[in-house]
């Protein structure tokens, strides 16, 4: 059975009976109680008792005194609030206004076909309600906490082996908190002396040896610059990765192991080289939309080049990797943009054909450039 | 006395391939696409991509130059979301071993190395044995590695090698309107048709 407390100070009353307390809102608070409570419950003034959540909660609200719905009469009891007593949901209440249903027992008479076809789901879950057949678990608030670990240390680290070791243990405490509360960590912060460094998962998890080999690939990556002395590792808690597999889906990497992969190869390459492309939105060249399909490849950074011109046309090209005579020539093509930026662009373009074939694009800025060739 | 009777020989059975719509690249084999710059080599890479990203599958590019360009990619069909680029700074090293690592992850439709722009002297550097690990690593998977070189560089390791020429520059008037390109499958022996594709602009 369920209690529902409707008065000022629910909270606290409730939780003098039970620690498990859900608060609907400020001022109305359920929970589960024994036979035995049900007279304390009912000095209340203003409280239900009641088989399911949902009934209890009604009839704390719109029944003055102490009102308690036996097991199978909720219908009966409940019918004769109106349906404002519902909650609010102004278009099904003009609805069901138009058709002349005022109160939780008319409502509760309808036929589940005609209420599923006209009002959908929202319709039915209402009726439910009005009949006191809606059944739920008791989703009872939990006392937020920090899941974080400090130390201070005696004698200084400067090796990362000890320092994996006790950030092992602080894992392996906070992780099986989390796994307590049905929580995951999203993301993990870990203060070394005064140094932050934050870790941001990809996808929840409480692995603890994924989470220590995580911070192991960016103590890599990242060496200690000086001895330890302090370590705060908090987590950031949030709900835990729910995934639906498929027979049908294409196999992809194991989030796992193509973190740990990453995290090494970030280790390799740095960490600014491994990347997702995406296009922006803007016109700078190699970042927006392309206009054409063929494919380029571009000399990062561009090549110096000379170019040898008549009336304004380039001739000949001499870059580093390629030199020769121009035998076809498109442009130039003047672009520009984001004037008010520091990085503003501004130059004349061209795409030509060398005499061994190759296509490749240059530019004229305040020098003449090599952007990439066509491939 | 028991005779000795023929059953027959047993045949590996052939890899399943990615059809890209211009070649069938096996998985769980080396694919390799040698050319000269601008012989359509890196069209032929995006097409790879495209079919692969376009099936859902995840695929990493390790692009030794960083010449990657997404824009054209993705006008290719190359979806971006799906693709992990790996710049390695123009060090073929730091290349093979992301590509390595990447492999034994698992899980990838293509890995992609290109090698398209290294210099002489790096990839004659690279161990021969580095491409048999290579094959060895990916023979099991579903993967189709991709080598994008300017010359042959995994000889017996792969299983199809696809060798770029330019054909065809179109200028109209004074405008670039499209290349085309020939396509000589160099290996397996016996695909001696050449395919012929055109990229517009």
């Amino acid at each position: 059975m369920y209690a529902c407390i409707h008065a000022p100070d629910a909270g606290v009353l409730a939780e003098s009976f039970s620690p498990w307390v859900e608060m609907i809102d400020e001022r109305t608070a359920v929970f589960s109680i024994t036979p035995r409570q049900m007279a304390a419950v009912s000095r209340i003034p203003r409280a239900a008792v009641a088989a399911t959540i949902e009934a209890a909660v009604l009839a704390a609200r719109n029944f003055p005194g102490f009102t308690f719905l036996p097991p199978g009469d909720e219908a009966r009891i409940l019918g004769v609030l109106p349906v404002d007593a519902l909650p609010p949901d102004p278009e099904i209440f003009q609805t069901l206004d138009l058709w002349g249903i005022h109160s939780l027992a008319d409502l509760a008479r309808l036929p589940e076909n005609g209420i599923a076809e006209r009002l959908g789901a929202r319709g039915l879950w209402f009726q439910k309600l009005a009949r006191g057949a809606v059944d739920r678990p008791l989703k009872p608030r939990i006392p937020e906490s920090a899941y974080e670990e400090s130390v201070e240390l005696d004698y200084p680290l400067e090796l990362r082996e000890p320092l994996l070791f006790l950030i092992a243990r602080f894992l392996n405490d906070l992780c099986a908190r989390l796994d307590a509360q049905s929580l995951a960590a999203g993301a993990l912060r870990l203060v070394l002396n005064r140094t932050e460094r934050i870790l941001r998962l990809p996808f929840p998890t409480r692995d603890v040896k994924f989470l220590l080999r995580l911070v192991e690939h960016d103590l890599e990556a990242h060496p200690l610059d000086q001895p330890v002395e302090r370590v705060t590792l908090t987590i950031l808690p949030v709900e835990p990765r729910r995934v639906q597999h498929g027979l049908f889906i294409p196999a992809a990497p194991e989030p796992e192991k193509l973190e740990l992969t990453l995290g090494k190869i970030r280790g390799l390459v740095g960490v600014e080289n491994v990347l997702h492309p995406r296009l922006q939105n803007t016109h700078r060249p190699g970042w927006g939309p392309a206009e054409s399909r063929l494919a380029f490849r571009y000399f990062r950074p561009p090549l110096a080049a000379r170019v040898e011109t008549e009336a304004g046309i380039p001739k000949k090209l001499w870059t580093r990797v390629c030199r020769g005579e121009i035998v076809k020539i498109a442009g130039p093509w003047r672009t520009s943009g984001d004037w008010w930026r520091p990085d503003a662009w501004n130059r004349d373009e061209w795409d030509l054909a060398l005499t061994d074939g190759a296509l490749y694009r240059i530019y004229r800025d305040a020098e003449w450039f090599l952007e990439g060739a066509y491939d | 006395m028991v005779s000795p009777i023929l059953l027959g020989w047993r045949h590996a059975p052939a890899p399943e391939a990615l059809s890209t719509g211009i070649i069938d690249c096996p998985r769980g084999r080396i694919t390799e696409i040698v050319g000269p710059r601008s012989s359509g080599r890196t069209s032929l890479l995006h097409s790879i991509l495209a079919a692969a990203t376009g099936r859902g599958e995840f695929t990493v590019l390790v692009d030794t130059n960083g010449a990657f360009d997404p824009c054209s990619a993705a006008a290719a069909g190359v979806e971006l979301t799906k693709l992990i680029w790996i710049r390695c700074g123009g060090n073929v090293e730091h290349a093979l071993r992301a590509a390595d690592m990447v492999i034994h992850s698992g899980g990838f439709g293509v890995v992609a190395v290109d090698l398209a722009e290294a210099t002489e002297a790096a990839l004659g550097r690279i161990p021969s044995t580095a491409w048999f690990r290579f094959r060895r690593a990916v023979e099991t998977t579903p993967t189709v590695l991709a080598v994008l070189a300017a010359r042959p560089l995994t000889k017996s390791c792969s299983a199809l090698l696809v060798e770029m020429k330019r054909r065809r520059v179109r200028f109209i008037g004074k405008l670039l309107r499209g290349a085309e390109y020939e396509l000589v499958p160099r290996k397996p022996t016996g695909k001696d048709q050449i395919a012929l594709y055109r990229a517009a602009v």
